[in-house]
């Protein structure tokens, strides 16, 4: 036997030998640091890559990606979509991973070499999934938009997923929270121009130009970026933020005192619980702030992963009543003017002569989803600490003249980006619609090139309403939009689009109306970043 | 390489027919064997799953390419119709192919060299050889038990291209069934030849990591070895 054995012995030596030179190739290099800006795995991954032409012909193959290549134009680049995974700090300073995109232009002359950066902020989405880098997903219709107008064209495009979302495990998503949200956006500037290099792209480099921009809250975000990355010296070519809640304590009045916008009750909790997280003063328990009927949970449930639609059908969230639909009766001690003003003044709407009352007054109802006494507090807040553009403007539209001692409005006003004795020092285009339900275009956008009218005077800043009387540059974006309406509420009321009443029609055309503004700006967005 | 092997086969059986005659009746317990096999992969694989394929109506499948190889073995003699056999092949370099959808993207994917293992495929086989030990010819069946492992394991430029960028890949080792037919011929003294057909079995799990993207599917081949070699027994 053992005679046997040898031989055979021998040949096993000899194939182990051989078996000990095993190799395999080399996936990418992950980072053991998680210092805020790492890019976590370089080279990234690929999703896909699209020639200029299979681009063209993916997004041509539906009715909605037609009519974005007829605004957009078709890409005359290729296209490369990375998938980028880096490390930020959420709203408390934790150390979290967060992913994005990184969309880079291939092709030849326009397409590659040195390339200006677009920097850009999404807007709020409630899927706690969403990935803005996975142009194969369908639903990824923001991201397709940002490819198709930027990307497509020639810009490197680097967008974050935002904490909170997709890999994040933060378990929250630090929503209009302006300290954590820039930073996010400058870790993942800096996380991508680490990977670059390293792309199958390599050929189309950084060619030092920056622009900002983003929609809705992303367009709260990308000021926000503006304001610090001014702030830390660092280049920002131009910036164009659109539609976003700039001035959020004008904005959190105006809503508090009625006239509520489309989506609040999605937007609430996920500001309470932000700034609960990033202050840890909002409240000691939900009910403080939430009614029963939804407290339980409310401050774990967005983003979630379970559709927005079933959140609603379930009765996680009332669909539009974010206030209770019987009126709070203030009463401050010594004070029953003031009382008695207040208490008319948080009335659900009800003015006939006023085209958003109907849109105003289904923010009231019952269930609602938050309680009076939450909406007194602020409203006496409000009353005692007046913004200077909510509810009438006063020269110069300046937040409150002292930081709000109710610690919800509070958070708006930490937020609110005429805070931080700052203004834009390069060219900057404000864009939005002025019929816009859900971040108003008055509030917000207006309010920002009233408090910054100097530099409006001195054309740094430029206010576009893609909804205003065609003039200037932007003219022909402000027919296509507003020829874009008509043609929809044809649509709507068409046996195709269901055939719909004109009032059911226009409210169709209202609730889609924030969505609809969003590529016509990010097509003036583009067009203003060409002149730099 | 198949100048290589061919040129090896024929200076085994050169060096065997040249060999002196020995005593024919001598029986010898150990044999060694040299010669070339040539490699049928019969690949059958599932469909590679993971992030960003199905969903985007990405087919990602493989096969590996046939080839040929050098084969050595060794033969014990149990008695005088029962032998054991410890095959081996040179790990052979697979190279594998992609199948299914044209382009991934944009990237061509179908049809390239996506990436390629080698194989170590150790085959232990019972075997009984027909008529008695003095016949110039004896065929021969056997049964046995496969065990393959897989090393250097490399992705291609192309493979890279379609997964997304450089990918690691594991292989799962297999054990499988074999099965062997074939026939010996004595030239002379301590020189033989040989030819066989043999079967076997692998079942392997395909990882590939890409920048922490997994995609996996499940590989079964059915190799078919046609063996031609010579053997020295002592």
């Amino acid at each position: 036997m053992i005679k046997f054995l040898r031989p055979l012995g021998l040949v096993l030596t000899a194939v182990l030998a051989v078996a000990c030179g095993s190799g395999s190739s080399q996936t990418a290099q992950v980072s053991t640091s998680t210092a805020p800006g790492t890019l976590s795995v370089n080279p990234p991954f690929r999703i896909t890559s699209l020639t200029a032409a299979t681009f063209a012909a993916e997004l041509g193959a539906s009715a909605a990606g037609a009519q974005l290549l007829q605004l957009t134009g078709a890409p005359t680049c290729g296209v490369d979509f990375y998938y980028l995974k880096f490390w930020t700090l959420g709203g408390a300073k934790e150390t979290t991973q967060s992913s994005g995109a990184l969309m880079v232009p291939t092709g030849g002359a326009g397409c590659s070499g040195p390339r200006p950066i677009v920097l850009y902020a999404h807007g709020t989405n409630t899927d706690q999934a969403l990935n803005i880098a996975d142009i194969t997903d369908p639903t990824n219709t923001e991201g397709a938009l940002i490819a198709a107008a930027f990307a497509a064209q020639g810009y490197i495009v680097v967008a974050p997923n935002y904490a909170g979302y997709d890999i994040s495990t933060l378990g929250y998503h630090p929503f209009l929270d302006a300290a954590q949200q820039s930073g996010e956006m400058m870790d993942i500037l800096a996380a991508a121009r680490t990977a670059l290099p390293k792309t199958f792209a390599s050929a189309t480099t950084d060619n030092g130009k920056l622009f900002l921009t983003g929609y809705s809250e992303g367009g709260h975000v990308a000021m926000a970026t503006q304001r610090a990355m001014q702030a830390a010296g660092a280049t920002v070519t131009a910036a164009a933020p659109m539609s976003g809640p700039y001035a959020l304590e004008a904005f959190g009045d105006a809503i508090f005192f009625g006239s509520v916008d489309l989506g609040s009750t999605v937007f609430g909790p996920l500001l309470t619980t932000s700034y609960q997280h990033a202050y840890g003063n909002i409240y000691a328990a939900p009910t403080d702030l939430y009614s029963p009927t939804y407290a339980t949970g409310i401050d774990t449930l967005l983003p979630s992963i379970t559709p927005l639609d079933t959140l609603f059908a379930d009765g996680k969230l009332p669909q539009t009543a974010l206030f209770d639909s019987t009126t709070p009766t203030v009463s401050i001690p010594g004070q029953p003017g003031l009382s008695a003003a207040l208490t008319a003044a948080l009335a659900v709407p009800s003015n006939p002569a006023n085209p958003e009352t109907p849109l105003f007054a289904a923010g009231f109802g019952s269930p609602y989803l938050l309680n009076n006494s939450f909406r007194v507090a602020y409203a006496v807040d409000a009353a005692t600490n007046p913004d200077g553009a909510v509810p009438t403007p006063s020269a110069g539209v300046p937040l409150a003249a002292a930081p709000p001692t109710q610690t919800f409005r509070l958070g708006l006003y930490t937020n609110d980006l005429r805070n931080g004795k700052w203004a834009p020092t390069s060219p900057t285009l404000l864009c939005g619609g002025d019929q816009d339900p859900t971040v108003f275009f008055s509030v917000n956008t207006q309010t920002m090139g009233a408090f910054w009218s100097s530099l409006v005077a001195a054309h740094l800043i430029t206010i576009l309403d893609v909804n205003g009387a065609p003039a200037g540059p932007f003219a022909p974006l402000q027919e296509g939009f507003v020829a874009s309406q008509d043609a929809q509420l044809a649509f709507y009321m068409s046996a195709a689009g269901g055939s719909l009443t004109l009032a059911q029609a226009e409210q169709q055309l209202v609730e889609g109306y924030h969505t609809a503004v969003a590529p016509f700006c990010t097509v003036a967005a583009r067009s203003f970043f060409s002149q730099f | 390489m198949k100048l290589t092997y061919s040129t090896l086969i024929a200076a085994t059986f050169a060096c065997a027919c040249a060999a002196p005659a020995n005593a024919d009746d001598e029986v010898y317990n150990n044999s060694l064997r040299l010669g070339a096999e040539f490699v049928f992969y019969h690949t059958k694989a599932d469909d590679l799953t993971g992030p960003y394929l199905q969903s985007n109506g990405i087919v990602a499948n493989f096969k590996a390419d046939n080839l040929e190889t050098l084969y050595a073995a060794y033969v014990r003699r149990i008695w005088s119709n029962f032998s054991v056999e410890l095959a081996l092949g040179y790990p052979p370099l697979s190279k594998v192919e992609g199948r299914g959808s044209p382009t991934v993207g944009s990237v061509p994917y179908a049809g390239q060299t996506v990436s390629s293992a080698r194989w170590l495929s150790p085959t232990v086989l019972f075997e009984y050889n027909f008529l008695s030990e003095n016949s110039p010819l004896r065929p021969y069946i056997g049964v046995g038990v496969n065990y393959t492992a897989f090393y250097d394991r490399y992705s291609t430029a192309a493979g890279n291209a379609a997964q997304g960028g450089p990918t690691r890949i594991s292989l799962t080792s297999s054990v499988g069934p074999a099965a062997t037919a074939g026939l010996s011929w004595h030239i002379s003294g301590h020189w033989n030849a040989y030819a066989s057909y043999s079967i076997s079995q692998v079942d392997t799990g395909i990882t590939t990591d890409t920048a922490g993207v997994e995609r996996r599917a499940r590989l079964h081949f059915g190799p078919q070895v046609l063996v031609i070699s010579g053997g020295y027994s002592f």
